[in-house]
């Protein structure tokens, strides 16, 4: 079977695929009552997800090594990565809206390597003699599934973002546990139990950011007292919020390994972990900008919208490191470019 | 206060202000979190600064590319730069200073926050006695008929640990994700010391031999206050051959040095072939492939014996490297030849007196020019060597194992379940630090199940209720 003709077919049927996901999902997104819209989404997904998986497959049967080399190849490892990374958070949100914000970007990053590369950076080419070891393979790979959660998760705040606009919202989730208290409006008690129940002296709930909230609406409350005690469930922009910060959780591991893995890699070929190459220096920005997200979900202070307005902003680091730095044209890193 | 309060002496007055200030003022702000997030994004923006500006140029390029009118931006000129250090930003004592501020602030968060919440994590006698105390908790509810025997099972079975004390329940799982952050810091602060360790013991050296000769490390680039010790002195390296590998399609396959390591006698006591990833190391002194150049080339005139000639770079004016020699044809010198080699494929160009291409020659072939055989032996190239001693890699190394398994570790929720049961029905609540959405499911399954198992185990209900 001609491998180049199959990788040909396979990115532009890639790209069709993820236009029409993009589209599908957008529908369901405006019209939450079409049934099948969800299912008929998360299939598209599925199908971009095999057909990048078997172009990459391809190539890496053309070329003969972990096809990371060029631009081209980075760019569809990435659309795969955020196609993967869309599942994860799908599953564990249920929402289509992940689809909603994840298709375009997924969309855009295979129309870009199909349509704009020119057909010369498309082709594969020999590796040069620096990139030529295993850590190749540990270290790309690593750096770009990180990218792609991070964007994943950045995709997510965003549509937070939106879906709270204007509100006041509590965080749900962070290392010290935000978030896990009842809402005082849902505080439901029994007769029995009702006297005095002053707020619960929890050693850490200072930390939550004055989440553990006194009770004024108990004495309205209890003309339904009998009502026994019941969970109070997320909201949707709560189940964003914590998903979000979920995968961007499991991209900062990727991220910091990946790191770590170039750093050994580096002190291994050229005696040098750290050098404060650009490409080097960026990826320490995006960690350190996804750091400050991190704590900035325990601080009193910064509770509500802004860690997500940081980690929407992380959405633009993460592509300035990709691929901002390759303008700089400088050292190791450069994928090269076009212009 | 002081151990003799009668005679308190100004040192002791001061030792006193000091240590109150310490653990009053300094400590305390070194433990705010958002003096940690200011450090993190304003390392963050000087760094972008140092990829933006570019790095470790000659005063020249600033001059040429940040004029004083107009300056950029209106005010970014190069005696802007140059004041301030962005020529080589990474290096300021303002940088270095941020990353001190940056490390303290992480021993301070460890001390101060971290450790005391673990500590009351990892108790296990959290036990909620009262109805009321359930209330707090988002996750929680009242289930009626069910009991301890029934909740256990379904906890043992998400793998939570349990501890059980009278009519109250205690289970937590993921502890692991408490830890991880410290675990994180600690790497961090590992990192950083063996990387102050390692730029004061440590070395940096850069040598170009040509294939053949014996070298020692001479050529210093970079070493720091105590790496003395580290540079070789009763050993040497010897260059047994460089050579280049070429795809067919004439670009560079891979580089190789074959080494050998002499003693102080010259006897060999180690010999390796290194390529680009594949450095050679002895005692704590590591040789990376790095670079290479054409060092000479090796031929005959007629019948002489084998002559050399050194060849060297010629300036292109950035548009490529090529290497050059002038090669006498003549006895007084008043005929010669310019040889040009580009690459170490074996092909050399050879130009006449006035700059025409004449012939060109591949090592192992000859040509008559001038009336002379001239016979290319070989084309000898030079490596060019990366030296370098680093003592403090083990602890660098050591920290990244810390961080990597502390940031594996913090994706883990804590999740902590409660239960009691008391006359008037039986309360379930819990919480996790982390993954919300994915303990609701859990504790909504939990719940679910314990509905269903009364409504087996208890049919004689379900009957009444039916009636």
């Amino acid at each position: 079977m001609d491998l180049v003709a199959l990788q040909n077919w396979l990115d532009n049927a890639s790209f069709a695929v993820l236009f029409l996901t993009m589209l599908i999902y957008w529908g369901s997104a405006a019209f939450p009552g079409i049934p099948y819209l969800s299912v008929l989404g998360t299939t598209g997904m599925a199908i971009a997800n095999l057909g990048i998986a078997a172009l990459l497959g391809a190539r890496w049967l053309d070329a003969g090594y972990f096809p990371l080399s060029n631009l081209y190849e980075s760019l569809f490892f990435i659309a795969w990565g955020i196609t993967a990374m869309h599942f994860l958070a799908e599953q564990m949100s249920q929402s289509r809206l992940v689809g909603a914000v994840t298709a375009p970007v997924a969309m855009a990053i295979t129309a870009f390597a199909t349509l704009t590369l020119p057909a010369q950076m498309q082709q594969s080419e020999p590796l040069v003699p620096a990139l030529k070891s295993n850590w190749l393979m540990m270290h790309v790979s690593v750096m770009l599934l990180s990218y792609a959660a991070l964007m994943v998760g950045s995709l997510l705040a965003v549509a937070f973002l939106v879906v709270t606009r204007g509100q006041n919202v509590e965080l749900k989730g962070s290392s010290v546990g935000t978030g896990a208290y009842r809402d005082a409006r849902y505080r439901l008690q029994r007769s029995n139990s009702a006297e005095a129940i002053p707020a619960l002296n929890e050693p850490l709930g200072s930390e939550s950011g004055g989440t553990t909230a006194v009770l004024p609406a108990v004495t309205s409350l209890t003309t339904k007292a009998t009502l026994p005690l019941s969970p109070q469930r997320l909201t949707l922009a709560e189940t964003l919020d914590n998903i979000s910060y979920r995968i961007i959780g499991l991209g900062f591991p990727l991220l910091t390994i990946g790191i770590i893995a170039g750093a050994v890699w580096a002190n291994e070929a050229w005696g040098s972990y750290w050098s404060w190459d650009p490409k080097e220096t960026w990826a320490l920005i995006t960690w350190l900008v996804f750091a400050a997200y991190l704590h900035a979900r325990i601080t009193r202070g910064w509770q509500g919208r802004r860690p997500a307005i940081l980690a929407a902003s992380g959405f633009v680091v993460v592509w300035i490191c990709y691929l901002g730095v390759n303008l700089l044209g400088k050292g190791l890193h450069s994928y090269g470019w076009f212009f | 206060m002081t151990s003799d309060p009668s005679t308190p002496s100004l040192l002791e007055n001061w030792r006193y202000s000091i240590q109150r200030y310490f653990k009053r003022e300094l400590i305390p702000l070194l433990a705010d979190l958002r003096l940690a997030i200011l450090l993190l994004l304003v390392i963050a923006l000087f760094s972008v600064t140092g990829t933006v500006i570019e790095q470790g140029q000659p005063l020249s390029f600033y001059q040429a590319n940040y004029p004083e009118h107009p300056a950029l931006f209106g005010f970014l000129s190069w005696k802007v730069i140059l004041t301030l250090g962005l020529d080589h930003v990474y290096r300021t004592w303002w940088f270095l200073a941020l990353l001190i501020l940056f490390g303290s602030s992480l021993i301070a968060c460890t001390f101060k926050r971290q450790l005391p919440a673990l500590r009351w994590f990892s108790r296990t006698w959290n036990f909620y006695t009262q109805p009321r105390q359930f209330q707090k908790f988002a996750l929680s509810a009242e289930v009626e008929q069910a009991s301890m025997s029934d909740l256990i099972p379904l906890l043992e079975q998400r793998r939570y640990r349990i501890f059980q004390q009278g009519d109250a329940l205690y289970a937590h799982k993921g502890l692991m994700g408490r830890i991880g952050p410290i675990v994180v810091h600690i790497g961090i602060l590992v990192i950083l010391a063996g990387a102050i360790f390692g730029a004061m013991t440590g070395f940096f050296a850069q040598e170009m031999v040509p294939s053949g000769q014996t070298f020692q490390v001479r050529n210093i680039v970079d070493a720091g206050p105590w790496a003395a010790a580290q540079i070789p002195k009763d050993w040497s390296v010897k260059v047994n051959r460089f050579w280049i590998d070429y795809t067919p399609d004439g670009t560079i396959d891979q580089f190789y040095s074959d080494l050998s390591v002499l003693d102080r006698n010259h006897t060999e006591v180690d010999r390796q072939t290194i390529h680009v990833n594949k450095p050679l190391r002895y005692k704590g002194v590591t040789f990376y492939q790095a670079d290479w150049g054409i060092a000479g080339i090796r031929f005959r005139l007629n019948n002489s014996p084998v002559l050399e000639l050194p060849m060297g770079l010629l300036n292109t004016g950035g548009a490529g490297r090529l290497w050059g020699t002038w090669l006498p044809t003549k006895p007084d010198l008043s005929e010669g030849l310019s040889v040009i080699a580009k690459d170490l494929q074996g092909t050399l160009l050879l130009y006449d007196m006035q700059g025409r291409l004449v012939s060109t020659v591949r090592s192992g072939m000859s040509t008559e020019i001038n009336g002379v055989t001239l016979s290319i032996v070989d084309v000898i190239g030079s490596t060019g060597l990366q030296i370098k001693a680093d003592p403090g890699i083990p602890v660098v190394y050591t920290g990244f194992a810390l961080l990597m398994v502390g940031v594996m570790m913090s994706y883990i929720s804590h999740s902590q379940i409660w239960a009691l049961q008391t006359q008037d029905g039986f309360y379930i609540g819990g919480k996790t630090n982390r993954a919300q959405v994915a303990f609701e499911r859990e504790m909504l399954a939990i719940l679910e199940q314990l509905d269903q198992q009364m409504a087996a185990s208890s049919p004689a209900s379900l009957e009444q209720s039916l009636v």
